[in-house]
This record gives C-alpha cells, sequence and structure tokens, in this order.
C-alpha cells in the first residue's frame, strides 16, 4: 500500500500506522450504513484512525524516513500517487490531534444522521490524501473531496436558508480558488514538458521564466489563500464555520485552512524553492492584515462560533508573518534564520489546530449544555462544567500567546523571524520596514487577542448566568470533556516542550530552504529551550520550561499563602446596596465598547437606542440597544462582486437556451475556432 | 572555582531581593511626592508596608458569586509579575534569570498578569469589575505596539532580543544616547509606561470613584491577602517597567562585571535610576488631568508611531 524509503523498524510501523488509518476510516464511513448503533461505531474508529494518523505523523517527524504509494486508475485517468515527508507530517500532525479529539466528542451522541457520520470520516479521510498527494492530479480529486465533503458537513445537516446561503458562498469561493490553482498547476505542468508530479516540477523550476513564476505565485497565493481564510479572501470562512456542527468547525478552523498553509509552502517553498523579495512582502502585509482586522471582527461578535472563527483568520494572518518572513530571508540567502522562520509558522500551524480545536469543542460543550451560543445570554457555567470550563480557559490563555503555553511559544519564535527580518544588513529596507511594521501588528494583534479571549471566557464561565438557559444547564459527557482536557494538555505539553519541537520543526524546514550563506543561530543550551539569534547578535533564549518551573514555584507560594489566610467570610457583591442582578453585569457588547469606540474608523460601529418613556414623566419603561459593525470588505468588495457575478449569470442564462440544437451548433463553433487556432 | 558559580548566584540574589523589596517603597516615595507638590504632608515613606501588613493579617471575604477564578488569581497574577520582574536587569547588565527569557518573554508574563486579573474581575458578576477590565484591556491592547515596537528598535541595535545583551551593547557603545532612533523609542516607552503602570492622564491610581477606575475596579471585590498579593503586583510591575526603562534606555552605571566596586556603583545607580523614573510619574500624578478615555488612542497611537519612526531611522539611517 504505502512504503518508506528505509527499511527500519519504525519506517515499517509507520506504514503500518497509515494503513491501519486508511481502512479505519473506510470502515468508519461504511458503519453508519449497516448495523444496529452505526454512529457509535463510526465514531470510535474516526477516534482511533486520528490517533493512529497522530502517530504516523510522529513517527514520520522522528525517523525522517519518507513513504509513497500508488494505487489504482481513477475514472481511466491517471493513478492516486502519494509521498508523506516530513513538510506533510507536521500538518499530519495536527489532522491527528485534532481529529481524535474531535471524534471522541461525538462518540455517545445520540441523533446523528447517517448523512454526517458516514460523510465526516471521508472528510477526514480527503484530508490525510491532500497531506500526501504527489501530483496534480492526486492533489487536486483530494482537494475537491475535501471541499465537496466540508460543504456537505456545513450544508446537510440543518439546511436552512442562512445555513444554506453560507454553504453556497464557501462552496463558491472554494470553486474560484480551485480554478486559480488549476492555472497554476497548468502553468507548471506546461513548464515541466508535461509532467504532473511535484518532483518533476521542482527540477523544472529553475528555469522558469521570472514572469511565470510570478504568475504562479500570484495564482496560488489566491488559491491557498482562500482555502486558508486570509485576507481579502476571507469572506466564507467566518460564515461557514460557525453554522457546521462543532466537532466538523473544529476540524475546519484547526486542520482543513491549514492544508491552504500546506499547499502554500508545498508549491512556493519547497517546488518553487522561494521567490523575489516582493513576494515575501506580499505575504507579510495580507498576514498582517488577517491578524489585526481578524482579531478586531473577533472582538465585536457576540456569537461564540462566529467570535472564534474570526480568530482562525487572525492566526492564519500569525502563520503567514512567520512565512512571509521566511521567504524574504531566503530571497537573500540567510537559509539559517530563514528556515528558523518557517518553523514558526510550521510550529504555530500545529498549535492553531490544538487550541482552537479546543476552543470549537469548547464551544460545542457549552451549547450541546445550554442550546445558546450568544455570548449576551450565557455566564457563569464554570460552576456546572469546572473542567470544561478550565479547558477553556487554557486554550483562550494558550490562543492569546500567554506564557508558558503553547501559542506564546509560536508566536516568540514569529517575532524572532520578524526581528531577524528587520535588522539583518542584507534584507532591502523596503522589506525591513514591513517587518518592523509586522512587529507592531503582531504586538497589537496579541494584545487585541487578550482582550477578546477575556471576554468569550469571562462572559461565558464567570460571573452570574444571564439566562434561564445559562443557569439551569447540566455538564456535558465524559468523552467530551475528556476530549477538551486532553487538548489542554496538549497546549501546556507543546509549551513546555517548544525546544524539542522547534528542533524537529527546524529539521524539516531546513530541508525545504535552499542552501545559502548562514547567520549562526546558537542552539547550545542545556535547558529545553527555544533559542534564536537574529541578526547574528548573541543567541536570545526563551527557556520553556524554565520558565513554566518557575511560574509553577512562585504561583505555588502565592497559593499557599491564600490558603493559610483563614476561615473565608462569604457576602454578596457590591452592588451600591441594592440585591445583585445578572443584567448588571457586563456583558459581550459593553465588553468590547471601548475597543470599538477606539478603533471606531475601522470599524464604522452604528449604534441605534431605543428608550419608551413612562407617559408624561422621564422615566423610562422599556430600552432596546442594537449595535452593529461595518464588515467593510464584505460590503464594499464582496457585495459588490457578487451582484456582477449574478449579473453575468443572468447574461450567461440566454446562451444557455435548453434547446439542443443550441448546444450543437456551438460545439460546431468551438471546433471551428480550435480548428482556426491550430491550424 | 566556587567562586566562579557562586559570584552570579549573589548578584542574582542581590538584585532579586532589591526588586522586590523596594517596590512597596517605591509606591510610598511617589505618594509622598504627589501629596508635597498637592500642598500635603502625605503619608509615611513605609505606609505601603504598613498597609500589606494591614491587609494580611484580615480574615479574608469573597463574593458569594465568585469561584475557584478569584481565588487563584492573585497567586498567578503575582507569580507572573515576580518571573517577569526577575528576568530584567537592574544593578549589573546580567538579570538575575539570565538566559531564560528575552523582552518578548517579559511582555508576554504581563499580558498573562493582565488575562488572569482581567477574567478574575468578571467572576463576582459586579459591573465595576467589568467596566476595570474591559478598560484595562482595551487601553493594553493601544499600549502593547508601542512598548514592542521600542523595545525591539533596541533588539536590532543589539543584534538580540536578549535584554542582558541589549544593556550590555548599550553600556558598550554608549547607545547613540543622542541619535533619533533611541530618542523616539526612549519617548515611546516613557508614554507607554504611564499608561501600563495606571498613571495619570490615563488612570488615577488613588482614585475610587467607580466610574473612572481601571485598575482600581478589578481589585474592588478582593480583600485580604488576595487584596495585598494584587496589589504588591501592581507596585512590583512599577518597579519592572522602571528597571526595564533603565537597562534598555539608560544602560548606564550598571555593572558589567562582578567586582565589589562596580556592584556596589551599580546598586547606587540602579536604585537612583528607578527613583528617577517613580518621581516623574509622580509629578505626572500631581499636574495632569485625567484625559477622556476617547483620547487615549491619540496619545497611545503617538506612541505607536514614535517607536515605529525610530525603527525606520534605525533601518535608513544604519546599513
Amino acid at each position: 500500500m504505502i512504503a518508506a524509503d528505509h527499511q527500519t523498524v519504525p519506517a515499517a510501523v509507520g506504514a503500518w500506522l497509515w494503513v491501519a488509518a486508511v481502512v479505519a476510516l473506510g470502515v468508519a464511513a461504511a458503519a453508519p450504513l449497516a448495523g444496529r448503533r452505526p454512529a457509535l461505531a463510526a465514531s470510535i474508529l474516526s477516534t482511533i484512525a486520528g490517533a493512529l494518523v497522530l502517530g504516523f505523523g510522529v513517527v514520520v517527524l522522528a525517523d525522517g524516513a519518507t513513504y509513497t504509494g500508488t494505487w489504482g486508475q481513477v475514472l481511466g485517468l491517471a493513478p492516486v500517487a502519494v509521498r508523506y515527508d516530513g513538510l506533510s507530517a507536521v500538518f499530519l500532525v495536527a489532522l491527528g490531534a485534532s481529529s481524535t479529539a474531535a471524534s471522541l466528542t461525538v462518540t455517545g451522541r445520540r441523533g446523528r444522521s447517517t448523512l454526517e457520520a458516514s460523510a465526516y470520516p471521508l472528510f477526514l479521510l480527503s484530508m490525510l490524501l491532500v497531506l500526501g498527494a504527489r501530483d496534480a492530479f492526486s492533489f487536486l480529486l483530494a482537494w475537491e473531496l475535501m471541499a465537496l465533503l466540508s460543504a456537505i458537513l456545513v450544508i446537510g445537516l440543518r439546511p436552512t436558508r442562512a445555513v444554506v446561503s453560507a454553504g453556497f458562498l464557501y462552496l463558491a469561493m472554494t470553486h474560484v480558488a480551485t480554478a486559480a490553482m488549476l492555472v497554476a498547476f497548468g502553468l507548471l505542468t506546461g513548464a515541466s514538458g508535461g509532467q504532473v508530479e511535484f518532483a518533476a516540477w521542482r527540477t523544472a523550476s529553475p528555469s522558469l521564466a521570472p514572469l511565470v513564476r510570478d504568475a504562479v505565485f500570484a495564482l496560488v497565493f489566491v488559491g491557498f489563500g482562500t482555502k486558508a481564510g486570509t485576507l481579502p479572501f476571507h469572506a466564507w470562512l467566518p460564515r461557514a464555520h460557525p453554522v457546521a456542527p462543532s466537532h466538523v468547525s473544529a476540524l475546519m478552523s484547526g486542520v482543513m485552512i491549514k492544508t491552504g498553509i500546506y499547499g502554500l509552502v508545498r508549491i512556493l517553498v519547497d517546488v518553487l524553492g522561494g521567490g523575489p523579495d516582493w513576494w515575501g512582502v506580499v505575504i507579510l502585509v495580507a498576514g498582517a492584515s488577517s491578524a489585526v482586522l481578524g482579531v478586531l471582527y473577533a472582538l465585536m461578535q457576540h456569537d461564540l462560533k462566529r467570535l472564534l472563527a474570526f480568530h482562525s483568520i487572525e492566526n492564519i494572518g500569525i502563520i503567514l508573518l512567520g512565512l512571509g518572513a521566511a521567504m524574504v530571508l531566503a530571497a537573500n540567502h540567510l537559509a539559517a534564520l530563514a528556515s528558523m522562520a518557517l518553523a514558526a509558522a510550521l510550529f504555530h500551524s500545529v498549535n492553531h489546530a490544538v487550541f482552537k480545536s479546543l476552543l470549537f469543542l469548547g464551544a460545542g460543550a457549552v451549547l450541546s449544555a445550554t442550546g445558546i451560543r450568544d455570548l449576551n445570554r450565557l455566564g457563569g457555567l464554570a460552576r456546572v462544567m469546572p473542567l470544561t470550563a478550565l479547558a477553556f480557559g487554557i486554550g483562550a490563555a494558550a490562543i492569546s500567546g500567554l506564557p508558558p503555553l503553547n501559542g506564546f511559544a509560536s508566536e516568540w519564535l514569529v517575532f524572532q523571524g520578524l526581528v531577524g527580518t528587520a535588522g539583518t544588513a542584507p534584507v532591502p529596507p523596503l522589506a525591513r520596514m514591513t517587518a518592523a511594521i509586522a512587529i507592531g501588528a503582531l504586538a497589537l494583534t496579541s494584545a487585541l487577542a487578550v482582550a477578546c479571549f477575556v471576554k468569550a471566557t469571562g462572559v461565558t464561565f464567570l460571573g452570574l448566568p444571564r439566562s434561564s438557559a445559562a443557569a439551569e444547564a447540566t455538564d456535558v459527557p465524559r468523552p467530551t470533556r475528556a476530549a477538551v482536557m486532553g487538548l489542554a494538555a496538549a497546549c501546556i505539553g507543546l509549551g513546555l516542550a517548544a525546544g524539542s519541537a522547534v528542533e524537529a520543526l527546524r529539521r524539516v524546514a531546513a530541508t525545504l530552504m535552499p542552501a545559502g550563506t548562514s547567520v549562526t543561530v546558537s542552539t547550545a543550551v542545556a535547558i529545553p529551550s527555544v533559542t534564536a539569534g537574529p541578526s547574528g547578535g548573541p543567541a536570545t533564549t526563551y527557556a520553556a520550561l524554565a520558565i513554566g518551573l518557575g511560574l509553577s514555584v512562585a504561583v505555588a507560594i502565592g497559593l499557599v499563602a491564600l490558603r493559610r489566610a483563614g476561615r473565608t467570610r462569604r457576602v454578596d457583591t457590591w452592588t451600591c446596596g441594592i440585591a445583585p442582578q445578572p443584567a448588571f453585569q457586563y456583558n459581550a457588547t459593553s465588553f468590547a465598547k471601548p475597543i470599538r469606540l477606539f478603533f471606531r474608523r475601522v470599524l464604522l460601529p452604528e449604534r441605534e437606542v431605543h428608550v419608551e418613556y413612562h407617559p408624561g414623566t422621564a422615566f423610562p419603561v422599556a430600552m432596546r440597544y442594537r449595535s452593529e459593525v461595518t464588515l467593510v470588505l464584505e460590503d464594499w468588495v464582496f457585495r459588490p462582486a457578487h451582484e456582477l457575478s449574478i449579473r453575468f449569470a443572468e447574461f450567461a442564462r440566454r446562451l444557455q437556451g435548453g434547446a439542443l440544437q443550441l448546444y450543437l451548433a456551438y460545439t460546431v463553433a468551438a471546433v471551428f475556432v480550435l480548428l482556426l487556432w491550430a491550424r | 572555582m566556587t567562586g566562579d558559580v557562586f559570584a552570579p548566584l549573589a548578584l542574582a540574589a542581590l538584585q532579586g531581593v532589591l526588586l522586590l523589596g523596594t517596590a512597596p517603597l517605591l509606591a510610598g516615595t511617589m505618594r509622598r511626592t504627589k501629596a508635597r507638590l498637592q500642598g500635603r504632608r502625605g503619608p509615611a515613606l513605609v505606609q505601603p508596608y504598613r498597609d500589606l501588613a494591614k491587609w494580611w493579617w484580615k480574615r479574608p471575604v469573597e463574593s458569594s458569586a465568585s469561584g475557584p477564578m478569584a481565588r487563584h488569581a492573585p497567586a498567578i497574577v503575582l507569580g507572573a509579575i515576580v518571573v517577569a520582574a526577575l528576568l530584567v536587569p537592574l544593578i549589573a547588565v546580567r538579570p538575575p534569570l539570565a538566559g531564560w527569557g528575552d523582552l518578548f518573554v517579559v511582555v508576554g508574563l504581563l499580558a498573562a498578569a493582565r488575562f488572569i486579573l482581567a477574567l478574575s474581575a468578571l467572576d463576582a458578576g459586579s459591573a465595576f469589575g467589568g467596566m476595570g477590565s474591559s478598560r484595562d484591556v482595551a487601553i493594553s491592547a493601544l499600549a502593547e505596539p508601542g512598548l514592542v515596537l521600542a523595545l525591539a528598535g533596541a533588539a536590532l541595535a543589539a543584534g538580540s532580543s536578549d535584554l542582558g545583551a541589549i544593556s550590555a551593547f548599550g553600556l558598550a557603545t554608549g547607545v547613540g544616547l543622542l541619535g533619533p532612533a533611541h530618542l523616539l523609542a526612549a519617548a515611546a516607552f516613557a508614554i507607554v509606561m504611564i499608561a501600563e503602570t495606571g498613571h495619570q492622564p490615563v488612570d488615577n491610581p488613588d482614585t475610587h470613584l467607580e466610574l473612572t477606575m481601571i485598575h482600581e475596579g478589578m481589585l474592588l471585590e478582593s480583600a485580604g491577602r488576595s487584596l495585598a498579593l494584587l496589589v504588591y503586583a501592581s507596585e512590583l510591575k512599577l518597579v519592572l517597567l522602571a528597571a526595564l526603562f533603565s537597562a534598555v534606555f539608560l544602560p548606564f552605571g550598571a555593572a558589567s562585571d562582578i567586582a565589589p566596586l562596580p556592584i556596589l556603583a551599580g546598586t547606587t545607580v540602579g536604585l537612583v535610576k528607578v527613583f528617577a523614573v517613580g518621581q516623574g510619574l509622580a509629578l505626572l500624578d500631581a499636574t495632569m488631568t485625567k484625559a477622556r478615555i476617547l483620547a487615549l488612542p491619540d496619545l497611545l497611537g503617538l506612541a505607536s508611531l514614535l517607536a515605529l519612526t525610530g525603527l525606520g531611522a534605525r533601518i535608513l539611517l544604519t546599513p
């Protein structure tokens, strides 16, 4: 089925893990169609398959082998061919971790539809294939399967009007993206003499004309950037992700958008071997604007899942900052710094998969416990679901980039990549200045993320419940708690073991980088830590484990002091002499108000207040408040584009008369034109 | 032989004790200065220590609405700020926890403390907690780019984001004290420091008027040892930022090698610098009025742009 390039025990184990995962997913997809408790079997098998994929990814990363396989003829056209290498393995780890936890939360859930239970394992399988495909045909086949299956999972379950509209927007945008990729792949195939293998493109890439390379860059950036959800191609993401079931949202946000990052790295860095400075600068600009606007719009949301979806745009931005820095550095032959920055992007991809899956599964737990996604009706849930609240809090701290968790470690490394880009002499001034602005953008982003996750966590889990549904909630089943706690442990573990993780990722990144004159990057630190040396100066260290231990000791001392303080007297919160009411609390909308006003020139908020007074007095009896922000790109770019495409479709309909003679006439005309052209 | 191991440890311990021990004293001197400037006598210099002792022995009071978050938060907030403070050099160029983390780790730990404090303020379900929490995270979001960009400028010059390396580089080369890059970054850092430590015109540290509180609003539901830890944490944060300012922008006088005389000089100069920064803030407190919260983006945006201009100057002027 699949064979490693060398004969070692781990390599053989790896091959078997992959085969077992594929078989498990295949059976899981078939199970819902037969059997007595089909959905249970499917979800258990998916969980196992997730763990197997995780194991396979870790083996590939640790052992360094590559695995290849080729099977069958699809539609009599071409075989499906895969090759898993270190780069694939990084994303396999993300896929494995995320899908294990996501599948675990649906075990024991009743009332899963056959369609969803069957499409879900196939969706996992399609991502497994995307990450391994080694030629254009297999890649596009798996890519299209992934897009269609995820669209089925978004639309298929609750086809309400809003959901269908979100799903169709997703389908339309993902296909525009695929079209762009198709043209890019066509250009690469043409340039390498009709070969569709990525390896052949890599060999041919040095002889490509600069104009063709630039065209491929632009098309690939549009294609994969849309899937990743970077600005300005993000419109589908905050609509489609929240309406999917939570375990699917976790995978879409955690892993599926990462296949866009995988594609960018595979084609731009691996196949094309990097490009001129401005490619990196374009990616830096897209990354910085995605990061800042993603988190700003997230702050303005009061639907928990929509808020998380906007955060995916932010984190894709952070990943792109790492990738952009790596490409600028590689263009200036600073290989060691470039592979450090690329390792930062890869590390953040894995970390984001872990904490975003955790947060979406936590949001799913809140949704299943209360039936509510609106933050302004939640509150106080930490009392009924303490473990889920703790796990969500850890995930929130990790996504906000707080030490000693994993999100901080990868953001730290992205910062180092940007400082290296801004501070290293061979890099041209414009790119250096872009990197300097990106440092500020990343600082702003992480501070705004802190604000947003204080809001999301605090309003959901702390304080008093703001609705009866929140007050009467009960805890979620054990598998869900286990899943979120497992991912929270991974946030801590990846944070403390950041040193080893980054070493493994830097080895992967170094294999993708063309060799160049290198700035030494010191790694000789005894404590497991992340080390970087931007600009060739003295080494910079982040000793994650030491910081983690130091924090634990300091916090433990404080906790002992607090515990020994004596018996606690409990009284009501002081609310100026009247009994505390849930409505006194700040809610999601009021919490974000200072930021809404600070950034009013970007967010363009609208506000509407209706007050009804007691007749003839100044005493209000009822008050209604509405506040909206303007999604500038949606209103000014996407809606006009949408209207234009509808008008074009109406024009096209006139060509599609429905009469057979007409179509035959078109065919004849087309043949005639082709004959003229090929003459 | 043993001296090679012992001396750095002793230096680290001395710096740690100095940072952790003088934090309430700095608050005391600032309060005294402010009182004098306003024509009052003001409390004793050791009053902050007395306050901490008073809260330490009080019986704890907790809101019936709050839970584990509010109970554990003071220890986490203080823990994060203590570790961050020990990463900043004060009397020597080598920080107490040398090699553990750089300027981004310090900024990250401060953000962690803010995250936990802001969350715990939401636990009691009070309007004032939410008010303080929401304003604090919003103002910090405006301040953070200026803070990081100002420090990043120094990191670019030194070729490393390690605070010890930045301090040593500044000491060795005189940091180009009159260069535009350095001055712009120092100005940006000074503005940000006002916001981060909650002084006028951003926040009034002495206010307990509900509608204007920011930092105090978050402490409103704390009492006893919880309050003691949180107040001490904010006093320590001020020393930390003052030490960070002097390590990066005024590294003169810091000991670059371990010998009695430089250490003595470094201790004296270090304390003078930290207390001078504190007096500057007290002067602002006494002479400025609180700005409207909507005017803060202008002030803090100015800091970010100054820092960015400084970075630009550094990139353009140095090859």
